[in-house]
């Protein structure tokens, strides 16, 4: 008889209750889809700001002092280097999968027919590498600088053309009169080599007197092979809290559980630690400028998307309070006609809330599935990729649905219950 | 007149008669007005206050020398091309060699109150240096000469005229700085050391010039090339280059993140705008009743249609004008925790808002209106 009843409800009042679902469908596809966006929106700035470049620089231990502050040039400074054929272990270290892009550089130092004197930096452009992992990637300058703009020509492909191939810088380009396609005569410390310009590029910074060429011809001009000067790379982080300023100084002061939840957290400091310890002789360090912005400004994101996501979950759940109230304060006469044939109150409330949740699930399930949808398509206009679905909104949207519908009804159908059947069925409330 | 005075009688009263009924509605179309004028505020004011954000990147512009003689006064009449609440900070540096225990080292002669501002990612372990006598010590040169802050620190120069001497030391310059704190900051100033303008003059005997002047600049990439052609035109003793890499990163990402808060708005916006048009819809709908009595008694279409439109738009109205309010105290609430600072008001906003929540309640009562003039009084009143 029970479900004879709410069967009967569904079929005959579809209509009201169609439009109880849709709402429930809008408010649920709401907090589904910001949700959604609002759990994802960090790892998507954070690859915006990637744009930044590098966030960790890594170096030789020792290698500042003996260079920068003692001018040591040439070979005196032996041993002030970094092993290539380390730079893929890298991609080894526990938080391998948030180190996005990295690229090796060398400098050294050539001349030119006319006798002037320029920096080459070797570097990879698009390197590709098959890691143990069996993933692949593609790694280098070609998108760590993204910033510079391309004035001739193409960005040098490795895979493609052979190593002696160059970028030229566009005042060194200017003072020279070089143009994508020329050829360029470049004597290093080791070896001189005809090289193939593919390409000038304005960087609005110190780059633009510089040469540079694959990670190899460097090598080879200045006669350092295997050996790399530094290391940039540009790794997705949470941002530093007191624990991983404290670690960043000393990671032997902290206990054993602190250790572990800093060494298992992405903080810079911790990827830096991880870093050193499969690069023999290295130090690796934040680049202040680019971590500590990217930390303020992806808390910040979070927080703005957290409280608008929280207006709008008030701004759903009222909507469907109201609505749900509404519609069962509607039925007053129909549980006014059940009152005077002797229904009891658990009776109307039981089948007032089974109709309504009946209702709320089918317009819960299709409005999440609107929600992702709603979500997908701000991942796919904003960020140009698909936002991850996280299983937790799942829960939290149907604990929401339940809420959000018993708060909507339960006034109503107290006050139903209030009604005295003959002043209903008279018509005059 | 007296029939003017009737139908808003007719309106208030039926407000009034029908309160927890109409409170409901009033309530919802509150809450969409709210997120109309609270998100739209946002949305505005989201790349001045994240654009704050990013100074946190550094300068954007530097003024270097175009005439053969960079002084303070050529780089003051740069700056003050930008407007005083665009400028985040300016900072002039000046590069010489110097040598600490002997070992060459460069030093940079600033303003530390703009280089404070300019730089705000430098960490500084001790204190940043508040008067001249004092200066900074990359975290390198700390290391490598086992310095640390509170100390004393002896800086020599050789003036060029002394510098063809046989024995340069004679005649070094030398200034005794207290060491108030340690340079972090991952990139090359870990290599230098930091001292006033004034100390770096007085250690060399020069004065009057700087190398290279740093500008944190808030605005957008037009702007920013505005002021680089104004500098280049009005002022011609410097030269004013953007620093590539943070303008063109900041604008890609400035422009992600306000199309992000645009879309959500308006996803947020349509729903909550449906949501009204449904409770609206629901608010008529029970009163078909009250509509086939009306037209029993001989009202027309027209007089029920406005009359019912006149009733939703004055909700909307007043729905509206709560919308405003608390979608502004939402917006600042947002500002405050999120940037710590007061959002700037759209005036703009208070018409829109308004009208756009009177135009929504009015077009989504107006037909479920319509659909209930169209049913015979008989059968309604009759109850089928």
């Amino acid at each position: 008889m029970f479900l004879r009843m709410i069967r009967g409800t569904l079929l005959r009042q579809w209509k009201k209750m169609l439009m109880i679902a849709f709402t429930i469908a809008l408010g649920a596809s709401l907090a589904a889809a910001m949700l959604s966006v609002m759990l994802d929106v960090g790892d998507k700035v954070n690859q915006e700001l990637k744009t930044y470049g590098a966030n960790i620089t890594v170096v030789p231990k020792s290698s500042s002092v003996l260079n920068d502050l003692y001018d040591v040039e040439g070979e005196e400074s032996a041993g002030a280097y970094l092993r290539e054929d380390e730079l893929g272990k890298i991609k080894t270290i526990f938080w391998a999968f948030n180190i996005v892009d990295y690229a090796p550089f060398l400098n050294t130092q050539a001349n030119l027919d006319d006798g002037s004197e320029i920096q080459v930096t070797g570097s990879w452009f698009n390197h590709h590498m098959e890691l143990p992992t069996g993933e692949t990637l593609d790694a280098g300058i070609a998108s760590m600088r993204s910033w510079w703009e391309l004035k001739e020509g193409l960005w040098l492909d490795e895979q493609t053309t052979d190593e002696n191939s160059a970028m030229v810088g566009a005042e060194l380009a200017e003072a020279q009169g070089l143009h994508a396609g020329d050829t360029i005569h470049v004597t290093g410390t080791a070896a001189d080599l005809l090289l193939h310009v593919s390409g000038i590029y304005d960087a609005g910074g110190d780059e633009d007197n510089q040469l540079y060429v694959p990670l190899n011809t460097a090598q080879a001009l200045g006669g350092l092979d295997g050996k790399v000067d530094s290391i940039e790379v540009s790794a997705l982080t949470t941002p530093d809290n007191e624990l991983a300023e404290r670690a960043a100084k000393n990671p032997a002061s902290l206990t054993v559980a602190q250790y572990e939840i800093w060494y298992c957290t992405a903080y810079a400091s911790s990827i830096c630690y991880q870093i050193q310890e499969v690069i023999t002789d290295s130090v690796a360090s934040p680049v202040r400028q680019v971590a500590d912005s990217e930390g303020a400004i992806l808390e910040k994101t979070q927080l703005l998307m957290v409280l608008i996501t929280i207006l709008s979950l008030i701004g759903a759940a009222l909507g469907i309070c109201n609505l749900v109230t509404a519609s069962v304060m509607e039925r007053s006469s129909e549980i006014g006609l059940m009152k005077a044939i002797g229904a009891q109150n658990g009776a109307i409330s039981g089948l007032v809330l089974t109709e309504i949740f009946i209702t709320a699930i089918f317009g819960g399930v299709i409005g999440f599935l609107a929600g992702f949808g709603f979500a997908q398509i701000i991942g796919h206009t904003v960020f140009g990729s698909a936002i991850t679905m996280k299983p937790m909104v799942i829960p939290i949207v149907a604990v929401l649905v339940v809420l959000v519908t018993l708060i909507g009804s339960i006034p109503a159908i107290r006050m139903l219950l209030r009604l005295r059947p003959a002043e209903v069925l008279h018509g005059g409330h | 007149m007296k029939k003017r005075q009737m139908y808003m009688r007719m309106i208030t009263a039926s407000l009034m008669r029908r309160r927890s009924r109409m409170l409901v509605a009033l309530l919802s179309i509150a809450i969409g007005a709210t997120v109309l004028s609270g998100l739209i505020t946002i949305y505005y004011d989201v790349p001045r206050q994240m654009g704050a954000q990013f100074r946190n990147y550094g300068a954007n512009m530097i003024l270097t020398d175009a005439d053969g003689s960079f002084t303070l006064s050529d780089m003051q009449q740069g700056t003050a091309v930008i407007p005083a609440d665009a400028l985040v900070g300016a900072a002039p540096y000046r590069y010489e060699n110097v040598r600490i225990h002997e070992q060459p080292i460069v030093a940079a002669g600033t303003d530390m109150a703009g280089a404070r501002a300019t730089s705000p990612f430098w960490r500084v372990e001790g204190e940043w240096c508040s008067a001249d006598g004092q200066i900074l010590v990359g975290a390198n040169v700390a290391e490598s000469f086992r310095l640390k802050a509170g100390e004393m620190l002896t800086v020599s120069y050789t003036p060029e005229t002394a510098q063809t001497q046989e024995d340069e030391t004679v005649l070094d310059n030398t200034i005794d700085l207290e060491i108030t704190g340690v340079l972090d900051t991952g990139g090359p100033e870990e290599d230098y050391v930091y001292m006033s303008l004034a100390d770096l003059e007085t250690l060399t005997g020069e004065s009057g010039t700087i190398d290279v002047a740093e500008l944190s600049v808030s605005a957008n990439a037009d702007e920013l090339s505005s002021y680089v052609d104004r500098i280049n035109a009005s002022v011609p003793a410097v030269k004013a280059h953007l620093v590539k890499r943070v303008t063109a990163s900041e604008t890609t990402v400035l422009s992600k993140l306000q199309a992000l808060v645009l879309l959500v708005t308006i996803v947020v916006l349509a729903l909550t705008m449906i949501c009204v048009a449904t409770t609206m819809t629901a608010v008529v709908t029970e009163r078909r009743k009250e509509i086939g009595l009306r037209k029993a008694i001989g009202a027309s279409d027209r007089s029920i249609i406005g009359e019912f439109l006149g009733e939703s738009m004055m909700l909307g109205g007043i729905g509206g004008v709560l919308g405003v309010v608390l979608g502004y105290v939402f917006a600042q609430q947002v500002s405050i925790n999120v940037f710590s600072s007061s959002i700037r008001f759209q005036w703009l906003l208070v018409p829109i808002t308004i009208l756009v929540s009177i135009l929504v309640t009015g077009l989504s009562s107006l037909l479920p209106i319509r659909s209930a003039t169209e049913v015979d009084p008989a059968l309604v009143l009759k109850g089928e």
